[in-house]
């Protein structure tokens, strides 16, 4: 639009009307169309004269005021700021739990004598939730708190089992997953037995109870919320 | 004597994971891996049950992973300026994910502050509690014929 207005007046006397082609500019195509004055004096009278129709609501000294202070930019690009998406889910998603691997224990880890204060403190653990195991402490009693503790540290031994080469194995257990115990044995290898058609028996101070693992077929953490039922058959 | 705990079980199950994640992490640094196991299960219990756990533990574990978050070994800690305010940033070194804190000695954890004892009630909420203490009362009265 500039250009246009450059190109019809001589050079010279575009100079002196800037401050009019600016305002011109300002106010849109319609400006565009209104006489030019010529001469520095005039195009000023003309522009207060202009501004002073336009704009009635302000006095006078505050429009020269502005004239004078108050810069006006052309070509004003607004530059959007490319807001990122934020993720709302803090979370993680199944896939990628999987993909993570956040559960596994590596190789270089699996070595029994790294597990052996956790099993310390299991008995411990155990001994707390007993008050203190005694020798006149009902076997029944430790039995209905093992079916709720927590059973990872425990030392276990495979009792009996539908196939043959996971009994006589005992370790430490390492994790507990809804089908399968993973158990840490003396020569430093990690074991995964199923829990389906197998018996297990734990050791606390003397004390010897068999878990069933038929009937453990649960992840560790909703054995606490459980409740178990006293009947049943148990059968291999 | 202790007073009655519901569900002590569940708690005492709760502190041992939470002192196995530790354990475990102590004896070997780099089994991030179990120590995350054990405060994943510690989690769901806790949300099986619904039972809350101490601002302290909490701000332990990695919201995202689930890992035992430790200063040095699974996780960064930073003091870091935000708007002229000053606030701890702790970072998860598994995931990425962060947790701030504003530096505010002012600030107390509703746990901390008096009102949340129960002796400390107003008195219009305490109607209710009467009724519960009642009760709460007679359950212990039935615990010890037991
Ligand atoms: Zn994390």
């Amino acid at each position: 639009m500039e250009d246009a207005i450059y190109k019809t007046l001589p050079s010279a006397e575009a100079k002196e009307l800037n401050i009019q082609v600016l305002v011109m500019e300002f106010l849109g195509d319609d400006a565009v169309l209104l006489s030019c004055p010529q001469g520095p004096k005039e195009s000023e009278a003309f522009v207060s004269a202009f501004l002073k129709r336009c704009l009635p609501g302000l006095r006078e000294e505050v429009i020269q005021e502005r004239l004078n202070r108050k810069a006006v930019i052309l070509e004003h690009s607004i530059k959007q700021k490319k807001k990122q998406k934020r993720k709302r889910r803090k979370g993680l998603s199944a896939k990628e739990k999987r993909q993570l691997r956040l559960f596994e224990i590596k190789p270089e880890q699996q070595r029994y004598d790294l597990f052996l204060p956790l099993h310390n403190l299991w008995k411990q653990y155990i001994r707390d939730l007993c008050n203190g195991l005694r020798a006149d402490t009902q076997p029944q009693m430790i039995q209905t708190k093992l079916l709720k503790a927590d059973l990872h540290g425990a030392f276990v031994t495979v009792k009996k089992s539908k196939c043959p080469t996971y009994v006589g194995l005992s370790g430490i257990i390492l994790q507990e997953t809804k089908h399968i115990f993973k158990i840490i044995t003396k020569d430093d290898k990690l074991k995964a037995v199923p829990k389906c058609n197998t018996v297990f028996s734990v050791e606390v101070d003397g004390f010897i109870s068999y878990i069933y693992g038929s009937r453990f077929q649960l992840r560790s953490s909703e054995r606490s919320a459980k409740k178990f039922k006293m009947k049943g058959s148990i059968d291999l | 004597m202790t007073a009655h705990v519901k569900d002590k079980d569940a708690f005492q199950r709760l502190n041992f994971l939470y002192q196995a994640a530790h354990c475990v992490l102590a004896q070997n640094p780099e089994n991030v891996g179990l120590a995350r196991f054990y405060c994943h299960t510690q989690k769901t219990i806790s949300k099986r049950l619904v039972l809350r756990q101490d601002p302290s533990v909490k701000r332990t574990i990695c919201k995202r992973c689930c890992s035992l978050l430790l200063p040095g070994i699974t996780a960064t800690i930073r003091q870091r300026r935000h708007y002229g305010q000053r606030r701890t940033v702790v970072r998860c070194l598994s995931c990425g994910l962060t947790k701030r804190f504003l530096n505010n000695p002012n600030y107390k954890l509703w746990a901390e502050q008096l009102e949340a004892l129960l002796e400390n009630q107003p008195k219009s909420a305490q109607s209710p509690n009467v009724q519960q203490t009642q009760q709460k009362e007679k359950k212990n009265v039935k615990s010890d014929t037991k």
